[in-house]
This record gives structure tokens, sequence and C-alpha cells, in this order.
């Protein structure tokens, strides 16, 4: 959780919380196409439940907050420029929504889609 | 940069009444239009940024992009429209920067795929190209944001189709689809909140309608590199980058401030200062204007006199482009920046610097590459590669002191063979706390470690002025204020560059610190940076107080606390 002291009490998020505006951010960022899972078994979980975290990995150690974000571009885009800005947006979002500093955000691209040949 | 840009003259302007069929020759002339209409008008577009800090670059990003994509069919001499398109569309996607950049080039990718190997632009195919150009920008993104230059494609492939009920004429077609990409961009603030918040259009979307309205102003024999009548705020005359578009012949750069006489008129001062120059941008603020443009040496006084006859001139600068434009490359003949010479073994350290101040300074601390960039500049993956592979050590350390560099450095790092490690500096105070621990023959984890470790050390002060009003993280910002980061997050804004220090420094905790180093900007004057350095002696006569000329642009002072 990550947790903030105000005079009049504590503030705390939860990753999941976190997650979701990262996933928010993300789906709106330009060239991602989908989220990704991170391996086969929460893959299989996922078909099952409707997650509106999925393809986010957020990552609190009590000190700073890493998030991971597995994502399927589209083919034809500049790979390296969208993870950049898919990066920059989630990073700016999820700083503006907590008002507590990002540490590391992780791009994965897992899978390009071929939405029609060139 | 220096090379002359062949921008189209207006005198071999393609004659529309005949029907001159749009073939790839006369295409890539339009597309050149489209490039040199965006670049005479870069800085307006990267002026429309929502948040308070001087980074605007989707101007910029669009100009990069387009100028790779033009890059690519410069040479080529196909009369195949197709082909050329496809090239051009080839040159964006692998020359695409930013977000409004990758956008770009989704669009010519559709419009090349729609064309196939068509050999001449007629207005069916056209409107086709323009519907497959939209559909496939928003194939690119799961949820499309409307109000951005998602929606000014989609309206003018729309405008393209109403078009073709009543011309087939490409020409004549064109003309609608830049009327209503102008409308388009103008309902932007309608469809997005944050832009109307900040009072703004769409960047990208105004990037693109530039693009193709480039295309018509020189199908109808208009200028294309004088900006539109128009004043914009002072905040938007950035120029860094006015540099890129400098011709030959147009040695000088004259910068004006002046108040004018009661009667002033912009289009007869526009009209003949384009007798003089080109590059001519004029900006106001709170009643002074500011002019800019870019003249030969035999008519360097020559603004500076007519500005005078029309009102009271405040302050006059000259710079010498050409000479400025050496020093940019990278010989740098009068700064002899020493960097460190580096022994095989030994640990090298790259490091990435706003300004030539900063620079001498990191270089005096043993850097052993510098590359020039910052907030504004970001150095692509491609610059940082280059400034380290030829040291003779396999064992490299960068610093890329601002958090919008860390990817290109990360993907710098993952591209060669070298052992390479990116510490996570986002100010230029980390930057210099690391390079103090820098053993050179020491183990390499260990320097990392110890390098990375030292970044909490020290306190970062940023002062910049804000170039929007805007409210963000709880300080609202008006336009034209002095806004404080303070380590990278925005803390207060304030009237004085005064008040803003000594806030920052009560805010910071100054009184448990005991070195205060202050880097004046390069827009900051002497007579300034004094009466500040006193001010803080004063406030904090213990502690030890180190000014340096830092050269950076965009922030007054960066402070930093040790």
């Amino acid at each position: 959780m990550a947790k903030e002291t105000t005079p009049i009490g504590s503030i705390q998020v939860s990753p999941q919380a976190i997650a979701t505006i990262a996933f928010q951010a993300a789906m709106r960022s330009y060239g991602v196409v989908g989220m990704a899972s991170k391996n086969v078994v929460a893959g299989l979980t996922n078909v099952l439940v409707k997650d509106p975290t999925h393809g986010i990995d957020v990552h609190y150690d009590g000190q700073q907050i890493d998030i991971d974000i597995y994502i399927i571009i589209e083919y034809g885009t500049r790979i390296k420029t969208v993870a950049n800005s898919v990066a920059n947006t989630v990073r700016y979002q999820v700083e503006k929504a907590l008002g507590l500093p990002i540490n590391e955000i992780n791009v994965h691209v897992q899978g390009l889609r071929i939405s029609s040949l060139d | 940069m220096s090379e002359g840009q062949s921008s189209p003259q207006s005198r071999e302007i393609l004659d529309m009444n005949n029907n001159q069929p749009i073939d790839g020759m006369v295409f890539k002339t339009l597309a050149n239009a489209g490039l040199t209409w965006l670049r005479t008008n870069q800085q307006i577009v990267n002026a429309l940024n929502v948040f308070p800090v001087p980074d605007g670059d989707t101007g910029t990003n669009m100009v990069l992009t387009m100028q790779a994509a033009y890059d690519e069919i410069k040479n080529t001499l196909y009369k195949n429209l197709g082909r050329i398109i496809h090239d051009l569309a080839h040159g964006a996607l692998m020359g695409a920067r930013g977000n409004s950049g990758v956008i770009l080039s989704q669009l010519w990718r559709g419009f090349a795929r729609s064309l196939g190997d068509k050999d001449i632009l007629d207005g069916i195919s056209f409107s086709n190209a323009m519907a497959e150009a939209r559909d496939t920008a928003y194939k690119g993104v799961v949820r499309p944001v409307e109000g951005t230059i998602l929606t000014v494609a989609k309206d003018m492939a729309s405008a393209a189709e109403n078009a073709l009920q009543v011309t087939n004429d490409p020409y004549e077609m064109l003309i609608y689809i830049v009327n209503e990409a102008e409308a388009s961009v103008e309902r932007t603030p309608e469809l997005l909140d944050v832009l109307k918040e900040a009072g703004v259009v769409d960047a990208g979307g105004k990037g693109l309608h530039y693009i193709f309205e480039g295309m018509l102003r020189y199908i109808q024999g208009q200028p294309l590199d004088t900006a539109l009548i128009s004043v914009q705020p002072l905040a938007a005359m950035q120029m860094d980058n006015a540099m890129e578009s400098i011709e030959p012949g147009q040695d000088f750069e004259v910068v004006i401030d002046f108040r004018p006489e009661v009667h002033f008129d912009l289009q007869s001062y526009y009209d003949n200062l384009d007798q003089m120059g080109t590059s001519i941008q004029v900006g106001e603020g709170d009643g002074i204007y500011r002019m800019h443009i870019h003249v030969p040496t035999d008519k360097r006084y020559d603004p500076i006199d007519y500005t005078m006859s029309l009102g009271t001139i405040t302050k006059v600068h000259i710079e010498n482009l050409l000479a400025q434009m050496n020093w940019m490359g990278t010989g740098r003949p009068d700064q002899k920046l020493s960097l460190a010479p580096i022994e095989p073994g030994q640990i090298a350290v790259v490091i990435v610097a706003p300004g030539p101040g900063i620079a001498r300074v990191f270089a005096s601390l043993g850097a052993a590459a510098i590359i020039e960039g910052g907030q504004t500049m970001n150095p692509s993956t491609q610059e940082i590669v280059a400034s380290f592979e030829n040291l003779p050590t396999d064992k490299v350390i960068i610093l890329p002191n601002n958090k919008n560099i860390f990817m290109a450095a990360k993907a710098a790092s993952e591209v060669t063979v070298k052992q390479v490690a990116v510490i996570p500096s986002r100010t230029i105070p980390q930057g210099l706390s690391a390079m103090l621990r820098l053993v050179p023959d020491g183990n390499f984890e260990d320097v990392v470690n110890d390098m990375e470790s030292s970044l909490d050390d020290v306190e970062t002060g940023e002062i910049t002025t804000a170039t929007r009003s805007v409210e963000i993280d709880g300080v609202a910002v008006e336009q034209g204020e002095i806004i404080v980061l303070h380590n990278d997050k925005l803390i207060l804004s304030a009237a004085t560059l005064e008040e803003a220090c000594l806030s920052f420094f009560k805010i910071a905790k100054a009184e448990d610190f005991e070195l205060i180093t202050l880097f004046y900007g390069k827009d900051v004057s002497k007579s300034l940076v004094n009466k500040i350095t006193d001010l803080i002696r004063s406030n904090y006569p213990d502690h030890e107080v180190e000014v340096q000329d830092g050269g950076q642009p965009h922030y007054q002072f960066i402070i930093s606390l040790e």
C-alpha cells in the first residue's frame, strides 16, 4: 500500500487502485492495442475474470513504487517511441492522481498485432 | 541544418488552373511545402502545451518526423505517385518521434496503402486515401481520445468525402480539407477538457493542419517561410530551434524588445520586415513587443533603425548565427572543453548536459563524454551510443540528468556490447552528486552502487517561468509567473525570482544543509545573479554559497543543496 500521512490521519492506496489508473492511461496511449499477460497462467485466469488491471504489475516495497506494463503494440508503429510514450503517459497520470513519485516504469512489449497487410 | 533548405519558391507555382496532374514528383514538392510550413510554425505548435514547464515539443517532434519522411524521398526521381508516398511513409515510420510523430507516420502509412501503385492523384483516390489514413491511425489505439490529431484526421477525411460530391479535382478538394482541418482544430477544446482548461487547441492536430495548409499555400503561391500575421504570447517565442531554419546569407539573428506608439500597424510592420530578412516572429506581452528576424550581414542594423521609428526600443540582441552554429557543432573551438582522458579498463562517465557551463563543470569532475540535451531537446539513443562507442574502455556509466532521457539511455545500454550502467539522475545536482563518487579505476559495480546511493544526498531546486496558466499538484500557476520545482516536482509559484528562491529554501529546509550551489541560465543577467546571490548570503550567512554560469536554457536557476 502506498501510504501518505496527513495531520488528520493517513491515506492508503492499494496497488490495485494504482494499477487501475495505469491501465486506463496505457489503454489510451497511442499505439497500444491491447494488454498482455506476464505468463500463461495469469492469461488463463484473465480469460475467466474481466480484470481492470490486466497487464499491469505494481510493486511497492514501502519506499518506492515500481510499475511493470505488459502491452501489445500495433504492427507498423515505431515500437521504441510508442513504449516511450506509454511510460511517460502512465507516469504522468499516476503521479498526478497519486501525488507520489513513481520510481520505475518498465514497459514490456509482449506482442504485435497486425491489423492489415501492407 | 545549414544546407540550403530548398524551400519551394513561389515562382514555380503549380498551375492549378491547368490541372497539372499530381504525380510523384509533384507530390514530393507538396510534401516539402508541408514540411516547410510546419517548420515555420513549429514554435507556435510547441507553445500549445498543457503543462506549465517549458517542454512543449509536439511541434519539434512532428517536424523531425516529417523531415525524416521527406529525407527518404528527397533524392528520388520516381514519377510514380504510389512509390513516392510509400517511401515517404517508410521515412515517417523510421523517424517517428513522440506520440504525435507516431500518429503522423500511421496517417502516411494508410495514405500510402490506399494509393497502391497509382500514378496520379485524382479526387476519388485522394478521398479514399484520406479515409484509409484515418482508419489506419484509429486502429493504432484501443481507446482513441477525441479532441486530438485523430479527430482532426477524421474530420479531414469526411471533408474529402463530402467534397467529392462537388468536385473530382484534387486541388479543389485540398481547399475543403484544409478549411475543415482548421475548423476541426478549433473544436478540439470542446472535446477534450484538459485543452479547455489550459485554453489551447490540440498541438498535434494543429501540426497536421499546418502540413496540409503548407501544401495549399504552395499551390496558391503564398510564402512558406514567414509565419502568418499573428501575435503570440512571448513565452511561445523560444528561439532555440529557430537556428534550424537558417538560410545561407541570413547570418545574423536580431531580437528587439520595444514598446510601440499608439498607432501600431502590425500588418505593415510585417511587410516592411519581410523586405529585410526571414524567420520573422513577433510576440507580445504586457504592451511590450518582441521581434525576431534573421537578416544578412549588411542589413543587421536595418530592423533596429526601422523599429526605432515606430516606438521605444528597450532591448536589442544581435547574434552571429554562423558562429553560433559552429559552436553548437562538435568542435566548440572557443570553449576548450577538456574531457577526461580515458585509459583502457577505466570507467568512463557519459553525461547529458543542457548548457555549456554545466557541461564545463561536469568535464572538470572527469566526464569522458558530454551530450548536449535536456528538457526540450532529448538526445536520441543513437547520439548516446555514438558518444561512448569510441571510448577506449568497455565500462561506461551514463548520467541522463533528466527523467525524459532515461529511456533513450537505457536503450543505448542495451544495443552495445560494452558494459553500461544508467544512473537514474533526474536533475543536474543529482548528476553532480553522483559524479563526485567516480573512482575511474574502481570496481564497476561498487562505483555504480555508490553513485546511485548518492542521488538522495542532494536537494534540487529548479526555477523557471510558467508558459501557461494551469493547476497541477494543487499549485495554481498563472502564465508568466515564476515556478519552482523541488526534486522535479512543482511546489510553488511566485511573482518574483527573489520570492521564489527564498520560498524554495524554506520548503527544502536549507538550514539543514551546508552548501548552496546556484547555476544560472543563459537568459539571466549578471546583475540579477548578483542580486539573488546577495539575498541568499544575507539570509543564510552560515552557508557556503557557490555561483556557476550554467548556461542552461529555460531554467533561470538550478539550485543544489548539500
